[in-house]
């Protein structure tokens, strides 16, 4: 295509976005709200993917020893411990060093607020972590210790495995959900874009037919359609990211204000460009897929095609 | 009436053209016929005769069933798809209903008809202002159709099918929406067009036009061509 043909279709089908905009919203809002549920899958899944990072490797279990034990009674409870084969290391916890390393993630002025839980008032238990051989006898192992619970000073068992498994699961019900209703809300999308740029060929059909009549190619006449589809595209792609980005921000912000949750989430920008990426290149294809449907049964028809419109 | 050297090709031909549509109706049946280069052929016939599906034909908006046609060298049963637009870039096609684009000036009308086959501007604003000329609208470029008379604007339409400088001028009833005594201005025009040596083929049932202008006649009735006086008259 020459490039003043190529400037000048385009030119066209960025008129046509603006002509038809009650439609072009309608697109642009439906396949917004595509790309936001995924931008937020996204987001979240990465997250999940580093917090699982860190728990995922660590064959460790916590056993919580009830409060004000003897020395006698944890000795009794370490050599019942080192007792278990798969038992490779042991290492006391006190609670005293638990309260310090929870104070460690948080800035300056937040470890103020646990000052008053240092000595007497700590909340936590004391603990023995355990680490294991043979991380496939992760259940055996942690089983036997779960046993021991009825005879020795245990408060509780906790393994970060139950955290992982817990987490795993919560992103496969939120990936297998997202993306149903990804795929539901894209079809949704396409079906808006090609009744839009059909709108848009309807309202264009006296063009179209003189464009037939005096030998524009099937592309040409197609291209401006491609391009009001691409750039109603673009535009939700746009959208969608400026959203995502401030959903995140809002999201960010109350979990890291959230000193309970104890979790800092991703910088938006570490994963902004995939984000945007997979966005443009989406709403580009949808954009396109969306005018193809409707031109291709305009071009292809046979038949009386500009004499009688 | 021109004559045409016996070894050239004839500029269309039809052999033994059937049409039948979809439905069933049956619009053209067993058409033969020949158009030399620098012709103007006036196509008459009843309603319903089947004088637009032959223009149908001509410009391939319909294939035939059976029969072959030739317009200037393409072979219409066989045409692909994407060598339709070079064979109507051979002709100027001229609307009953005018076609114009109400929010388009008479100079866009026709620039149009350029820019969508991908000419320069350089040679659009020549050609069109020719154009222009020729049809006697020079002085009404920027004028919008809805500010022209029916005469004018179907010079306007006149313009545009000639501004690609076409082998051949395909006119369905150009005068239906005119004036009757327009339709003369329109029918001259053609003529001109036609001295200049564009071939000029013509549907209309007036027939005090058609008297008036001596010019081949052909004649369709029931789908079929009933009189042709390329050689001798009706
Ligand atoms: N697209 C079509 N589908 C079915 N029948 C048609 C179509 N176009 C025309 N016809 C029929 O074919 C016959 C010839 O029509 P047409 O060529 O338009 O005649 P004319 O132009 O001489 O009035 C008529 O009976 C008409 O009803
Ligand atoms: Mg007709």
């Amino acid at each position: 295509m020459k490039a003043r043909s190529f400037q000048y279709l385009t030119f066209e089908g960025l008129k046509n976005v603006w002509v038809n905009r009650l439609m072009s919203v309608a697109s642009v809002g439906v396949l917004t709200a595509c790309m936001l549920l995924m931008g937020i899958a996204i987001a979240f899944s990465f997250n999940v993917d580093v917090i699982m990072g860190t728990v995922e490797d660590q064959n460790v279990v916590m056993v919580y020893l009830e409060d004000g034990l003897s020395d006698g009674d944890r000795q009794e409870v370490e050599d019942a411990l080192r007792a278990i084969d798969n038992v490779k290391n042991l290492e006391y916890v006190s609670k005293e060093v638990a309260l310090d390393s929870i104070t460690q993630g948080f800035r300056d002025d937040q470890k103020l607020l646990f000052e008053e839980f240092k000595g007497e008032e700590n909340p936590l238990p004391d603990a023995l972590k355990v680490t294991y051989k043979d991380l496939s006898l992760f259940d055996e192992t942690t089983g036997q210790i779960e046993q021991m619970k009825q005879n020795m000073k245990i408060s509780e068992v906790s393994n970060k495995r139950d955290v992982a498994n817990q987490v795993n699961s919560l992103r496969n019900v939120i990936n297998i959900a997202s993306i149903w209703l990804i795929a539901l809300l894209m079809v949704i999308a396409l079906v808006i874009i090609s009744n839009t740029i059909r709108i848009t060929m309807f309202s264009r059909k006296l063009e179209i037919s003189i464009m037939k009549a005096v030998g524009a190619t099937d592309g040409f006449i197609r291209f401006p359609f491609m391009i009001e589809g691409i750039i109603l595209g673009i535009i939700a792609a746009g959208v969608a990211f400026g959203l995502v980005y401030l959903i995140y921000r809002l999201a960010a912000d109350a979990v890291t204000g959230n000193l309970m949750l104890n979790l800092n989430l991703l910088p938006f920008g570490s994963f902004a460009a995939i984000i945007f990426g997979i966005f443009l290149v989406l709403g580009a294809i949808a954009g396109m897929l969306g005018s193809l449907v409707s031109i291709r049964k305009y071009l292809k028809r046979e038949g009386s095609e500009f004499s009688e419109i | 009436m021109l004559k045409v050297p016996g070894a050239m090709l004839p500029l269309i031909e039809f052999k033994g053209v059937n049409k039948t549509y979809d439905n069933g109706t049956k619009a053209l049946a067993d058409v033969n016929l020949k158009v030399s280069r620098g012709e103007f052929v006036f196509i008459v016939g009843a309603s319903g005769a089947g004088k637009s599906t032959f223009m149908r034909l001509l410009t391939r908006e319909e294939a035939p069933n059976s029969g072959e046609i030739i317009v200037n060298g393409f072979k219409l049963s066989k045409i692909r798809h994407k060598d339709i637009p070079l064979l109507r870039r051979t002709m100027g096609i001229v609307f009953q209903d005018f076609r114009l684009i109400p929010t388009m000036n008479v100079f866009e009308n026709v620039s149009f008809a350029m820019r969508v086959v991908g000419a320069s501007n350089r040679e659009i604003r020549r050609r069109v202002s020719n154009a222009l000329t020729l049809v006697g609208l020079g002085g009404k470029a920027r004028s919008r159709p809805s500010e022209l008379s029916g005469g004018e604007q179907q010079r306007v339409g006149l313009a545009r099918a000639l501004v690609n400088n076409p082998t051949m001028i395909i006119a369905d009833e150009p005068t239906g929406n005119v004036d009757p005594n327009m339709s003369y201005e329109i029918v001259e025009l053609l003529s001109e067009i036609n001295r200049r040596g564009t071939t000029i083929i013509m549907v209309t049932h007036e027939h005090q036009l058609v008297r008036d202008f001596n010019r081949r006649v052909v004649m369709i009735e029931n789908g079929m061509v009933v009189a042709d006086n390329f050689d001798g008259g009706i």
